[in-house]
């Protein structure tokens, strides 16, 4: 009955509009936490390179590009770099100096063939878990750790072929062929991806098998450094930078195409996000000016009600119930919409090559409750203090 | 509930002489089960008074007790409490609910504090002759219906003291004379008190006690 009499004679308009505002700005948000969670997962589970790791280079200019100047490292460059008090560890990139090719290995996937640029780093550098990269000449498989890059151009090819596109997970079961070729001969070697990495533009291979090949089929021994790998000290980064642009020196970090693309997309959804959640203040607000105005119009049943001795909490509590249900059933169709927009946005980062995890992510899930705890909060405030000033008058 | 009114001067009426005999800024005590007619003109604050009893004003001096405690210190649900089972009120501007039948008007009443089962509530409008208006919404009935509406609905509920500010302004002598029956019936029944406020001293209610405003 008490509902038949505060909420029978309304204009139901501006609550579909409020709804409605709820319901897209909760979409919204589900969908660019979800996202942004996603992204920023996306290749950190897979990535063997350990934390505090930089890759150095010099600063490419167009004076490098014409050789008019060096951008390599000296030995007493890379030994003035050890000595800094924020440097854990140094060690020059080395690279092949033979020609190198890698093809895929399996009738499960499709031919696929492409030369290849390798280079090698201690395994201390790597993150604790890659136990297995080491090589010796009786190895039956060579390690490799794949730019992640690498599978994002795979996928490309892969999705311009007609042929479905391989996750992390598969890359890694594809058995693969590396031809190493130089002046003395050539030889073929068995390959399996171990990792990936966001930090490196090449096929990253044991320095066991750096050495040797270099010895056994490289036209020079020593190749020119043009690259060197930095375990910086925890904590420590900021004197790291400071040095290096003293130095002219700059984090390849910083070029990879991968870490830009997190980057720029993790952006664009932050600033969807703090839309979102701007979009979904108004329209709790807008549901909360509502109620007022209900409760405003039912200024006068509200009023009888408490003098005939109807408690105000009790008065109050229908409202944020009938509130609430209307806010429930926003948040179940943004729920729903959410898995639709899910969908859609996986399937377009798929075909630019990016495999997201695709399940639920704990994000979205949580944060159903907390709005609807939130909501249920401030409104059960709003509408008591209301009612409580009809009480006292 | 023994009820001490003491040197109460309501705020609208500060700046007024009170004759000696009056309740305003005097000590009158209305013992438990009491009935008491307050006969003032119109002004003399007959409504102010009702609303000092329902706990709807709070702007007076002086102190106003139920039971030896202080109003002043009573929290929401001991207005609550009061309003559902110690007094039940017929207001002069009546408050029922337009958009809502007789019967709504009344069982919403009674759904809140328990009281009297829907036949009883039938038999009473039925001897109030408002029968006829059992399923027509308040507001479009006449004024004198409306009336024995709301006395029908004060009645209906659990009380100690029923309050009553001019519940007869718009009945005929008739209609007074039912509605004043049914009224000492009930307050018998539950050996209740009753304050009625009137503009008629002429109203034909036994009474043990008269104040003045």
């Amino acid at each position: 009955m008490l509902k038949k009499l505060l909420f029978r004679n309304q204009d139901k308009k501006q609550l579909g509009f409020a709804a409605i505002g709820a319901l897209l700005g909760m979409t919204f948000l589900i969908t660019s936490a979800h996202f942004l969670y996603r992204i920023n997962e996306f290749g950190e589970g897979s990535e063997v390179l350990g934390a505090n790791i930089l890759i150095l280079q010099r600063k490419v200019t167009s004076a490098s590009t014409f050789n008019l100047s060096n951008n390599d490292f000296t030995a007493e460059e890379i030994s003035e770099i050890q000595q800094q008090p924020f440097v854990e560890k140094v060690q020059a990139v080395k690279s092949n100096n033979f020609r190198v090719w890698l093809e895929t290995n399996s009738d499960l996937v499709p031919p696929f063939k492409t030369d290849a640029f390798i280079q090698s780093i201690d395994k201390e550098f790597l993150d604790a878990n890659a136990s297995n990269w080491a090589w010796s000449p009786e190895s039956k498989e060579l390690p490799i750790i794949m730019p992640r890059d690498f599978v994002v151009m795979l996928n490309t090819f892969m999705s311009s072929a007609g042929i479905p596109q391989i996750s992390d997970e598969v890359a890694t079961s594809i058995p693969f062929k590396l031809r190493i070729s130089g002046p003395k001969g050539e030889e073929w070697l068995n390959a399996r991806i171990i990792g990936f990495t966001n930090e490196i533009s090449a096929l990253l291979v044991p320095m066991e098998f750096m050495n040797y090949a270099n010895s056994k089929y490289g036209e020079n021994q020593d190749g020119k450094i043009t690259q060197v790998i930095i375990k910086g000290k925890e904590g420590q980064f900021g004197s790291l930078e400071k040095y290096l642009n003293e130095k002219g020196l700059e984090p390849k970090k910083a070029q990879m195409i991968v870490g830009r693309l997190k980057s720029i997309i993790s952006t664009l959804i932050l600033i969807v996000l703090v839309v979102s959640i701007v979009a979904v203040i108004s329209s709790v607000l807008v549901l909360l000016q509502y109620m007022h105005l209900l409760l405003s119009q039912n200024r006068y049943e509200v009023k009888t009600l408490l003098r005939i001795g109807y408690s105000p909490y009790y008065i109050a509590r229908h409202f944020i119930q009938y509130f609430s249900i209307v806010f429930a059933v926003s948040l179940i169709a943004a729920f729903g919409l959410f898995f639709i927009l899910k969908w859609w946005i996986n399937k377009t980062l798929q075909i630019g090559g990016i495999y997201l995890n695709e399940d639920l992510s704990i994000i979205a899930v949580i944060i159903l409750p907390i709005s609807f705890l939130l909501f249920v909060g401030v409104g059960t405030f709003s509408a008591r203090k209301n009612v409580m000033q009809l009480f006292n008058k | 509930m023994k009820i001490v009114f003491d040197h109460i001067v309501p705020e609208p009426l500060k700046e007024y002489p009170h004759a000696a005999d009056s309740l305003w800024n005097n000590k009158h005590v209305i013992e438990n089960g009491q009935k008491v007619l307050i006969n003032a003109a119109s002004g003399k604050g007959k409504t102010t008074f009702t609303h000092l009893l329902a706990g709807l004003r709070h702007d007076y001096q002086g102190e106003l007790s139920f039971d030896s405690a202080a109003t002043h210190t009573f929290s929401v649900s001991d207005w609550l409490e009061i309003r559902q089972t110690k007094f039940s009120f017929v207001f002069q501007d009546l408050q029922l609910f337009p958009t809502l039948s007789s019967e709504e008007n009344l069982l919403i009443n009674t759904r809140l504090k328990g009281g009297m089962p829907i036949e009883k509530l039938k038999e009473w409008a039925a001897y109030l002759g408002i029968e006829t208006k059992w399923n027509t919404p308040a507001g479009i009935m006449s004024m004198g219906q409306q009336q024995r509406l709301a006395i029908l609905r004060a009645l209906s509920q659990p009380f100690e003291t029923i309050v009553m500010d001019e519940p007869f302004s718009h009945l005929d002598e008739h209609n007074t004379r039912l509605a004043i029956s049914l009224i000492e019936e009930r307050c018998k029944e539950l050996s209740a008190g009753l304050i009625l406020t009137t503009l008629d001293p002429t109203d034909k209610i036994s009474v043990d006690k008269e104040i003045k405003l």
